[in-house]
């Protein structure tokens, strides 16, 4: 790695540690006047911090961040008003009020949102009515707390500043020094974020930004992640609401209003989706030129100058200043995806696999049977799935085959959990789980692979994997053990740091195959993995399904008649959603009926 | 409760919902036949009221100055649509915010332009008794102009080539293409119709809403949620969605307080989107 | 009369079709077969425009196709895609005014024409069309692609959920629309007994590319190449 590269992939702290240097340097020899209005950029770009965590790395554009932001300082302030007399300092109070009061709220919105599984325009709609629901309630809300004074419309008033000593003596910051005290703040929430983006917590958010089926499917609760995450961001916009507070001194109704609630998308956007610094960057710029442009925070023709640039951004810079800076650097450095054009065709070891396999089944316990009982799925006069009862167990191989339309995909993703029976049962081993949620069945030892290859593009082959194998094993380590293991089997060793989206069909289709195997499943579904697949892949994938199915339950739903021969397995013929004929190959091939339903010939059907 | 006064309080408020669905109707359209929220909907009803404000200061009659306002908005609409929204189909987030930019563009526009406080053109007199009570006539008069405009709308979607285009190109877009619809020209037309509408309300609402540079955010936010809620069967689900909501509120709001009306009609809101996460029409079997 | 020559294509980076060559005559009627997954439907959009060519190009009526789809179709390129995909939204009688007037015919005219050929409509003429059975879509995708009076019509999987007596009836009436418009036809199938009863000759594909062009008297008695073929 070469000192661009290195500075690359650490810009996240070094840029930011010199500006938070730079500008704690300079903190105090600026105008006061000056260091009071950047104040409020800081607080800004903490606020744009909660969007882009939830939005950048979340997925969900929430509308929401300045409710957060407008209860924490409430709840913040109201605190700090009624304990600043005791204690002195202000911020001890306000701040995890603050944090505490925003993460609840966020909480209790962001239950409502991700456990109803709420569409995303739906979603981002919720949260900005419940914006607007607290713009209105808040109009006529009075309430005396101590001596706090809530006033409606007439808002908040007497909120201590920035104090940080103790004692009663003790007296606000000057403009200056509060301004070095919001951004140390700052930048310890900011560090903190990226650490916790980068650690475990924010890798399955990513994950679930970029494809949540497929994480549910490698045994996570996504929902629990999202809730998670919103609450986080929640509490950083609670931080910032409750330095605002102290900022101003005075908070009133218009912090939910709705032009506080565009402008915090348009301090993310300017800076850079999803890079955390950025919303920073976009409030700095955004407030500076409105600064210079208009004398203030209103006036002038800041309005159309913001209204223009967020135009602007949206169609020709989406990834924003940073965004934008990162795609010109990253073309002067070497092609990191270089090396998926040299990888070989998969070979597999049986050996290996059978030593990663007896591995998996000290773990994880032993193969379990899945059966299904009458199982039944309708959607609306259609009925792909008609009373199908069926039970694989280890040994063998079992393929479902059939016509186009005859529901062997229905059937797969019923008893998967990904559609809902309307009756009949699915067992896993002794256990009915008809009615478990996909990461439920996957932690009891369900493995699926879908059809198309389910990878996450923009995460590395290892961290691919990574992600299958610690859903398992919990435990940084023992999963890159895992990985190893399956990179070497998939013959992935060079293409451990290519980013998934540039391998080949083919190869995310083993990519994807690799991460069912980290997660050691005691029983695996497999939905046409030989499509796309060339015909020495073909091969290789026969004998791994063959192998596999020595030491788990295997099903296999298949198009291809002579993928199925090699399988040497048993095989279901599936026929308008229901078992047609069964046995094995050569007893299915000479069966007259299964020939007709193959060839459209309407003799016997 | 006297008899009177609830007429009084329930035609009212069927008014308020007329008008809520008057500046409602060209968002609807947008969004149902494009896919788009256009969140830059009230200043078109901004630049329409202004339009006819302006027109009628010229000296020619308020009623002819409506299709003015229309024409303007309508060019203006096809202007927006292909310099920017013609380039972010399908990336529905992107085009809200860019919509929210060219709505805020044109909020300062108007305030450099006309300033912030303008005169109304005063209500036309006319005044209903109903027992002992006693109703201005205009806004009366909008719950007829709101039947007018869906009707209109609903013939011009139905009845017409355009229309079943139109539609044809939200329902199945691939298809249309497929079929020899020439999508981006019918798009182009839809949202130049969809601004025209909402010029055609601030026109028509000028003497009850007097014509100021924020006077479309005023709308533009329950419009807005009311399109939501209302879903895929655009026009009927957004006719139900106001009355419901709009009305509501302004029920709620006559014998509660105004705040009360909004919190109504926000909460009820949420609690519908809860309910129906795809809108309250997305299993009606309608065309429109 | 129609020609889709080296024609590579998929979706993002993937490519699901290889350098596939084929033509139909004018007044013939040619099937495209091969098992699931081969890329027969990708050749279809290929074909019209749906997907953008990585390399390649498509003739109609000796003229090259332009890139947009809309284009293609006004040269006289229908299309029934598989899944039917018809207007839900829109009345039968709409699903097919909309596809005439669209490329400059008489919109009333082409629904009483549809009518005439397909009198399984006449009765559903106002209900709205994603309340039809399947083989009734079907048929109502048929008809639109015939509203738009094309020389060259591709149907993707026309049989696929279709009731056995609406399928002998679409193959009739493609019979008698080659016959009497001298309208040619691809089709893209794995139903061979609909094949073999319409088309003289066929493409067979796999993994993405034509492995052979057969005509119909050999795939009728060919049973081994039936099976292997279509993988049965």
């Amino acid at each position: 790695m070469n000192f661009s590269q290195k500075l690359y992939s650490s810009a996240g702290v070094v840029f930011p540690a010199f500006g938070t240097i730079a500008v704690l340097a300079s903190s105090g020899l600026i105008d006061p006047y000056l260091a009071y209005v950047a104040t409020s950029w800081i607080i800004f770009g903490l606020l744009g911090l909660s969007l882009d965590i939830v939005w950048g790395r979340g997925g969900l554009l929430s509308l929401g961040q300045t409710a957060f932001y407008g209860l924490g300082g409430y709840f913040g302030s109201v605190i700090a008003i009624n304990m600043a007399p005791v204690t002195g300092n202000t911020l001890i109070w306000s701040l995890p009020a603050g944090a505490a009061f925003g993460a609840l709220s966020a909480a209790a919105l962001g239950y409502i949102i991700f456990y109803a599984r709420m569409g995303s325009l739906q979603s981002t709609i919720l949260s900005y009515t419940f914006t607007l629901l607290l713009l209105v309630l808040t109009q006529t809300f009075r309430l005396d707390v101590g001596d706090a004074v809530i006033g409606g419309d007439n808002g908040m008033s007497n909120i201590p500043g920035f104090v940080l000593g103790f004692g009663s003596a003790a007296e606000a910051l000057t403009p200056n020094s509060a301004f070095a005290t919001v951004v140390v703040i700052a930048a310890v929430l900011y560090f903190f974020t990226r650490w916790l983006m980068r650690s475990t917590f924010g890798r399955i958010v990513n994950c679930v930004r970029i494809d949540s089926q497929k994480t549910e499917l490698l045994g996570y609760d996504v929902r629990k992640y999202q809730l998670l995450n919103f609450a986080y961001a929640g509490a950083i916009a609670g931080i910032a609401g409750a330095m605002f507070g102290a900022w101003s001194n005075y908070l009133n109704p218009s912090v939910f209003s709705v032009s506080e609630a565009i402008s915090v998308p348009i301090f993310v956007l300017v800076g850079g989706l999803g890079t955390l610094a950025g919303p920073f960057l976009g409030a700095l710029i955004i407030g500076g030129l409105s600064f210079w442009l208009g004398g203030g925070s209103v006036g002038g023709q800041t309005t159309l100058i913001l209204g223009l640039i967020l135009v602007l951004l949206v169609m020709y810079l989406q990834n924003g200043m940073l965004g934008g800076l990162t795609l010109v650097w990253k073309k002067f450095l070497p092609d990191s995806n270089e090396a998926a054009r040299l990888a070989g065709a998969v070979q597999i070891d049986t050996d290996v696999l059978e030593g990663i396999l007896k591995d998996a089944a000290d773990h994880a316990g032993p193969a379990k049977d899945v059966s299904s009982t009458n199982l039944f799925k309708q959607f609306g006069g259609v009925i792909p799935v008609n009373k199908i009862s069926r039970h694989f167990t280890t040994g063998r191989p079992y393929s479902i085959i059939g016509p186009n339309g005859a529901g062997k995909s229905s059937f797969l993703k019923t008893c998967v959990g990904i559609y809902k029976p309307e009756g009949g049962k699915v067992q896993l081993g002794d256990e009915d789980i008809t009615r478990s949620q996909i990461f439920d069945r996957v932690k009891k030892g369900l493995g699926v692979k879908n059809q198309k290859p389910q990878v996450y593009g923009e995460l590395t082959v290892l961290e691919n994997l990574w992600v299958a194998a610690f859903s398992r094993t919990r435990n940084d380590a023992d999963a890159l053990v895992i990985c190893n293991k399956i990179l070497g089997m998939l013959g992935f060793e060079k293409q451990s740091g290519v980013e998934a989206s540039a391998l080949s069909h083919g190869q995310q289709q083993w990519l994807d195959i690799g991460m069912v195997l980290c997660l050691a499943p005691r029983v695996v579904f497999l939905d046409e993995p030989a499509a796309g697949m060339t015909n020495e892949e073909t091969r290789e994938l026969s004998l791994l399904v063959r192998t596999l199915a020595k030491h788990t339950t295997v099903v296999v739903v298949e198009h291809d008649m002579e993928f199925v021969r090699t399988l040497e397995g048993h095989v279901t013929v599936l026929h308008q959603g229901k078992v047609f004929a069964e046995g094995d190959i050569q007893t299915v091939r000479a069966n007259e009926r299964v020939l007709d339903i193959y060839l459209g010939r309407r003799e016997h059907v | 409760m006297e008899l009177d006064y609830l007429a009084t309080v329930l035609l009212s408020s069927l008014a308020s919902a007329s008008i809520l669905l008057i500046a409602t109707i060209g968002l609807a359209v947008v969004f149902g036949l494009m896919g788009v929220i256009n969140l830059a909907h009230g200043e078109f009803l901004m630049i329409g009221a202004y339009a006819a404000l302006t027109t009628t200061k010229l000296g020619i009659p308020y009623i002819l100055s409506i299709p003015v306002a229309v024409l303007i908005t309508m060019a203006i609409g096809a202007v927006v649509e292909i310099l920017v929204i013609r380039r972010l189909y399908g990336r529905i987030f992107d085009t809200m915010l860019a919509t929210w930019g060219i709505s805020m563009a044109f909020l300062q526009l108007a305030v450099l332009i006309f300033g912030t406080v303008t005169p109304g053109i005063g209500m036309p007199q006319y005044n209903f008794q109903i027992g002992d009570y006693s109703l201005a006539g205009y806004p009366i008069l909008m719950i007829g102009v709101a039947a007018l405009m869906m009707a209109f709308v609903y013939f011009l979607m139905t009845k017409t080539v355009y229309g079943m285009k139109a539609r044809a190109s939200i329902q199945e877009p691939e298809m249309a293409r497929a079929i020899g619809i020439q999508s981006a020209r019918v798009n182009t037309m839809t949202f130049a119709i969809g601004c025209g509408l909402a010029g055609f309300a601030g026109a028509v609402l000028l003497p009850i809403v007097p014509a100021t540079p924020s006077m479309g955010s005023v709308f533009v936010i329950k419009a807005f949620l009311t399109v939501v809620v209302a879903g895929p069967v655009t026009l009927t689900g957004s006719a139900l969605a106001a009355i419901g909501l709009g009305g509501g509120a302004s029920v709620t709001a006559s014998f509660l307080t105004s705040v009360a009306g909004d919190a109504f009609f926000f909460l009820i809101t949420a609690t519908l989107l809860w309910l129906y996460p795809l809108g309250i029409s997305a299993k009606w079997r309608w065309k429109m | 009369m129609f020609k889709i020559k080296n024609a590579t294509g998929g979706y993002g980076k993937t490519v699901i079709i290889r350098n596939v060559t084929l033509e139909v005559k004018a007044g013939e009627i040619v099937a495209l077969l091969g098992r699931n997954g081969v890329g027969k439907s990708t050749v279809m959009r290929y074909a019209t425009g749906l997907i953008p060519a990585m390399e390649g190009s498509v003739e109609i009526d000796g003229q090259p196709a332009p890139d947009a789809s809309a284009k293609r179709a006004q040269m006289g390129l229908g299309y029934v895609p598989q899944g039917r995909y018809v207007f839900p939204r829109m009345t039968v009688t709409e699903n097919i005014a909309v596809a005439a007037a669209s490329n400059g015919h008489d919109h009333k005219a082409a629904v009483a024409e549809a009518m005439k050929n397909f009198p399984l409509l006449v009765s559903k003429a106002n209900d709205l069309a994603g309340g039809l059975s399947g083989g009734q879509q079907q048929v109502l995708a048929l008809a639109r692609a015939l509203a738009i009076q094309p020389k060259i019509l591709l149907l993707d999987e026309p049989t696929e959920g279709v009731q056995p007596s609406i399928i002998d009836e679409i193959a009739g009436i493609l019979k008698r629309i080659n016959k009497e418009r001298g309208i040619s036809i691809l089709v893209a199938e794995q139903d061979l007994d609909f094949c073999l009863s319409i088309a003289e000759r066929a493409y067979v594909m796999e993994k993405g590319s034509i492995r052979l062009e057969t005509d119909r008297d050999s795939l009728r008695n060919d049973k081994a190449l039936q099976q292997e073929l279509l993988g049965v």
